[in-house]
């Protein structure tokens, strides 16, 4: 287990508080998906808000893997945002931790692929692209993707790498630009 | 039941009946799930709670498939519904019925996870209603200074991000003065067994999940 | 049991180009106290944490030695036992939610053998006197009852040395004398060496054997005995100036119809009738945890409360938050709460745009930075501040805003005589300009009562103006 070593109880410890902080952030948008889905529900769109936000949700692990710069840290980041959740009482019981770890693993591919090099837009692209990816192979069996039209699976997909890019991609740079000036970030890792 | 095996059976059941379409199946379990709830004195206000709290969703991919489905679409629409259901309740099972510092010691003990994930995670749990109040804070604050913050403002993640930075390396630095050594072998004052009636009931609950996917004549 | 000496260290923050400390060499004997000065920023908490091994020492950098051996060589399961430290900030100190939890966890750390946990904990706990917080959520205690279980924690350890960084700085002066009592039985009775940082040095010159000063030339040099009697005299104890109570107006700025505050189970202030006024400076006190930081946050609406507040004639309820926010400001009790940018400057110039009045030009910003001994920190980056030093930007900031109400909770904090006289002397220039009102929570009071116009005292779940009647003359 080389891996367990390449993590210090701050990283853990900061993971953490970070999946709670960004989980009580997100709890207020509760409403505006309450909202969307009685909207968008006599049209059988309903999923539509339920893609908008998914980018949100899977910001955790973007930005775990973006911020700390360590293998692994998609995963972990998404996955301990993803227990706390659960441990919370979050809608989707031991399902949510499911759909963390394959969030996690998500995020995490797109920095593989780049080879843990392109902590740019290279890689930002990257993870939104897998992660939309492998989330949308989970939900084709979980959420009935599988059956749908094949038009509404275009679309889905298409608003979810949207999602996933906006708040995956865009926001988590600006908010890591903000970061990287303020200096408190001192990354004790070398790899 | 040990938590760790409690925490085993019911991510196989989520797992599993995230690829069955049995409509009774998923009753079955919702069922049997608010039994065991009851019998361990969760409050009825509880459970109707969590009646309601699945609703929109579970509506919302009910309507998606209804519509927009193919083949089977009445049927398909009816399971998804009842598996959000299916999910709640038995997570609840969990988070509802098992201490999370219970859970904690057993993994540490049981699963031989490293003490590091355990506590770290503990102990930001153990922050979490205070980290609701920071983050109303952090929005007040921030109109005090004439700065609206929505949860699309990178301020607000920034903010957030960097109070988890300096409470993670307060946290880490208190628990190294309170003996936390990292990979170092530790006491335990609390035990928790793994005793052969929780093997009985993993394997008993594995078994019965199968029977009902595979072999109940359901329809 | 451990003498500490420190080496020909030296210490220098990576971005930062001055050093720390040159060269020193020191000693904190064993079984004795002594007391840790020095102005805001010289590096006080920087050496306590090298002392516990918190912050690693380079190598070349000279040694911490506890007796014969060096720090580093102590390997880290036995650290615990020869060292412990206690923090300024009563938060996130604890990594479990009850107290009972917390020291189990730290004698599990310890390898303690399971049998002696309880006895070791029960002792610890009555040791300190807090036996019937033992199954309290650690979440739900005022600052002071935090931090003597930290204490109690260090005695379950029973370390040989322990190390307390600023341990009063939210503790109120009763906690304080008995928190200070326990720190010297702890030396008396079971042979402990105390090192303690503080600004706030009342009634230290009967208790400690020994005062180190960090001097500006980045050494630690021990004051002799002969200087005590200059050292101390600053920090005699005072009584406080009998104030006046306030006579009831038609209009005032706040007026509190039977408000009452409770956290959780805990009532905290019985429903009362009170008026604040606009134009004077209150200040509020009473012991840690009775609910002022709760009323402040009722007045700002972060907290729920039962009755009306009225601001102004006005249901604070009915008004719009972000209007409300520019009228009535808070100053948090954590400086960090307040910032949002990442320099100095870019701080200033936020507060500069949003300012509600046009008192803070320039010029004025810059001779106020001056006062505060902030200039020339333009380009620093806040979150490398220490804390002296961020809670003074944090009070500059606020102050340009120049919202009409500013509400300051322990705007003293870790600040030293000289920050506190020059602070108090800003806040009395710009008021005689502005007028804005003040109101104050302190449990510090040395420099601050020249500012002051009314007491309110919370104290039995009762808020109370307390001072004498004014006779018309
Ligand atoms: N991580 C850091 N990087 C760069 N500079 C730092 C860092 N931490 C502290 N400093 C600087 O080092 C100096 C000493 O800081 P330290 O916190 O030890 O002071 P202190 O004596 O404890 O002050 P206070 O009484 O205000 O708490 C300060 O000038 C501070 O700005
Ligand atoms: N979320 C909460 N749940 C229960 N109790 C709480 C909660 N938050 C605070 N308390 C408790 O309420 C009491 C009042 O806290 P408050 O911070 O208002 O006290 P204070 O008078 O400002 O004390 P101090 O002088 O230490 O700052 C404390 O005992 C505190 O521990
Ligand atoms: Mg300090
Ligand atoms: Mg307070």
């Amino acid at each position: 287990m080389k891996w367990v070593k390449d993590w210090y109880l701050s990283d853990i410890i900061l993971l953490a508080l970070i999946g709670v902080f960004f989980g009580i952030i997100f709890l207020g948008t509760n409403y505006v998906y309450d909202v969307l889905t009685a909207v968008f529900a006599p049209l059988g769109l309903s999923q539509i808000p339920n893609e908008l936000l998914l980018g949100l949700w899977c910001m955790p692990g973007m930005l775990a893997g973006y911020m700390l710069r360590i293998k692994g840290a998609s995963v972990l980041g998404e996955f301990l945002a993803s227990v706390v959740e659960m441990l919370f009482g979050g809608q989707w019981g031991a399902s949510t931790m499911i759909s963390g770890i394959l969030q996690g693993i998500g995020s995490e591919l797109g920095f593989t692929l780049t080879r843990y090099k392109h902590y740019d837009w290279l890689g930002l692209a990257a993870t939104a692209a897998t992660t939309t990816i492998v989330t949308f192979g989970w939900d084709l069996a979980r959420s009935g993707y599988g059956k749908l039209q094949l038009w509404l699976l275009l679309l889905f997909f298409v608003v979810r790498f949207c999602s996933m890019f906006v708040f995956g991609g865009l926001l988590t740079r600006a908010i890591t630009d903000l970061l990287d000036r303020s200096h408190v970030l001192k990354t004790t890792h070398t790899n | 039941m040990n938590p760790s095996l409690k925490l085993l059976l019911l991510l196989i059941v989520a797992l599993e009946i995230s690829f069955t379409t049995i409509v009774s199946l998923n009753v079955a379990l919702v069922i049997l799930a608010g039994i065991y709830l009851l019998a361990k004195r969760v409050k009825l206000r509880t459970l109707l709670w969590l009646l309601i709290v699945p609703l929109i969703p579970a509506i919302g991919l009910w309507s998606t498939q209804y519509i927009n489905g193919t083949g089977q679409k009445e049927l398909m629409a009816w399971v998804l519904f009842t598996r959000i259901y299916a999910f709640v309740f038995t997570g609840a099972t969990l988070t509802l019925t098992t201490d999370v510092l219970e859970l904690t010691d057993s993994l540490e003990q049981n699963c031989h996870l490293p003490a590091k994930f355990a506590y770290g995670v503990l102990a930001a749990y153990n922050l979490a209603p205070k980290i609701k109040h920071e983050v109303q804070v952090i929005r007040a604050a921030g109109l005090m200074r004439g700065q609206t913050l929505s949860f699309w403002s990178p301020q607000l993640y920034f903010k957030a991000i960097l109070i988890s930075i300096t409470w993670s390396q307060n946290l880490a630095q208190a628990m190294a003065s309170h003996g936390f050594v990292e990979d170092a072998p530790r006491t335990h004052y609390r035990k928790v067994r793994v005793r052969p009636v929780d093997w009985g009931l993993l394997i008993g609950g594995i078994i019965l999940l199968q029977l009902g996917v595979f072999v109940m004549p359901w329809h | 049991m451990a003498t500490i000496a420190l080496e020909h260290l030296s210490y220098t923050y990576q971005t930062a180009q001055t050093p720390i400390f040159e060269h020193v060499t020191a000693k904190f004997p064993a079984h004795q106290f002594t007391l840790l000065t020095g102005p805001s920023g010289t590096g006080k908490s920087t050496l306590l944490q090298l002392m516990a091994g918190l912050l690693p020492l380079p190598a070349d950098h000279g040694h911490i030695c506890y007796d014969q051996t060096q720090l580093q060589n102590i390997s880290a399961p036995d650290r615990s036992k020869r060292v412990a430290m206690m923090f300024q900030n009563p938060n996130q100190q604890f990594a479990m939610d009850t107290v009972e939890h917390e020291l189990i966890f730290a004698l599990e750390n310890q390898r303690t053998d399971p049998h002696i946990i309880h006895h070791r904990l029960t002792s610890a706990l009555d040791f300190i006197g807090i036996r019937e917080l033992q199954h309290r959520l650690l979440n739900q205690l005022s600052g002071g009852e935090k931090q003597k279980v930290a204490l109690a924690v260090i005695v379950a350890m029973d370390s040989d040395v322990i190390l307390l960084d600023e341990p009063f700085a939210s503790v109120d002066p009763d906690a304080r004398v008995s928190l200070l009592r326990r720190l010297v039985e702890l030396r008396d009775q079971r042979g402990k060496t105390i090192i303690l940082a503080d600004h706030d040095y009342a009634g230290y010159d009967q208790i400690v054997d020994h005062v180190l000063q960090i001097t500006p030339t980045h050494q630690v040099v021990e004051l002799s005995r002969s200087d005590w009697p200059a050292f101390f005299a600053a920090f005699q104890p005072q009584t406080l100036p009998a104030w006046f109570l306030p006579v009831p107006v038609d209009q005032p700025l706040f007026a509190l119809h039977q408000v009452g505050l409770r956290q959780g189970q805990h009532e905290l202030v019985r429903p009362t009738d009170l008026q604040l006024h606009a134009h004077r400076n209150t200040l509020i006190t009473g012991a840690n945890g009775t609910g002022k930081s709760t009323l402040f946050e009722a007045l700002v609406r972060l907290n729920p409360y039962s009755g009306t507040i009225n601001y102004d004639g006005h249901d604070i309820q009915k008004l719009r938050r972000k209007r409300y926010a520019r009228h009535v400001a808070l100053l948090f009790q954590d400086a960090e709460a307040q910032f949002f940018n990442i320099t100095v400057a870019e701080e200033l110039a936020q507060s500069q745009k949003y300012a509600y009045g046009d008192y803070f030009t320039p010029t004025r910003i810059q001779s106020a930075l001056t006062q505060l001994n902030l200039a020339g920190r333009d380009e620093q980056v806040i979150y490398t501040l220490s804390e002296g030093q961020k809670k003074k930007l944090q009070i500059l900031l606020m102050l340009i805003m120049q919202s009409p109400v500013l509400l300051m909770d322990e705007p003293l904090k870790g600040l030293d005589l000289s920050s506190i006289h020059a602070l108090v002397k800003l806040l009395q220039t710009v008021q005689a300009a502005t007028q804005q009102t003040l109101i104050i929570i302190s449990h510090q009071l040395t420099g601050l009562t020249p500012l002051i116009d009314y007491h309110l005292r919370l104290a039995d779940h009762q808020l109370q103006y307390v001072g004498e009647v004014r006779h018309e003359s």
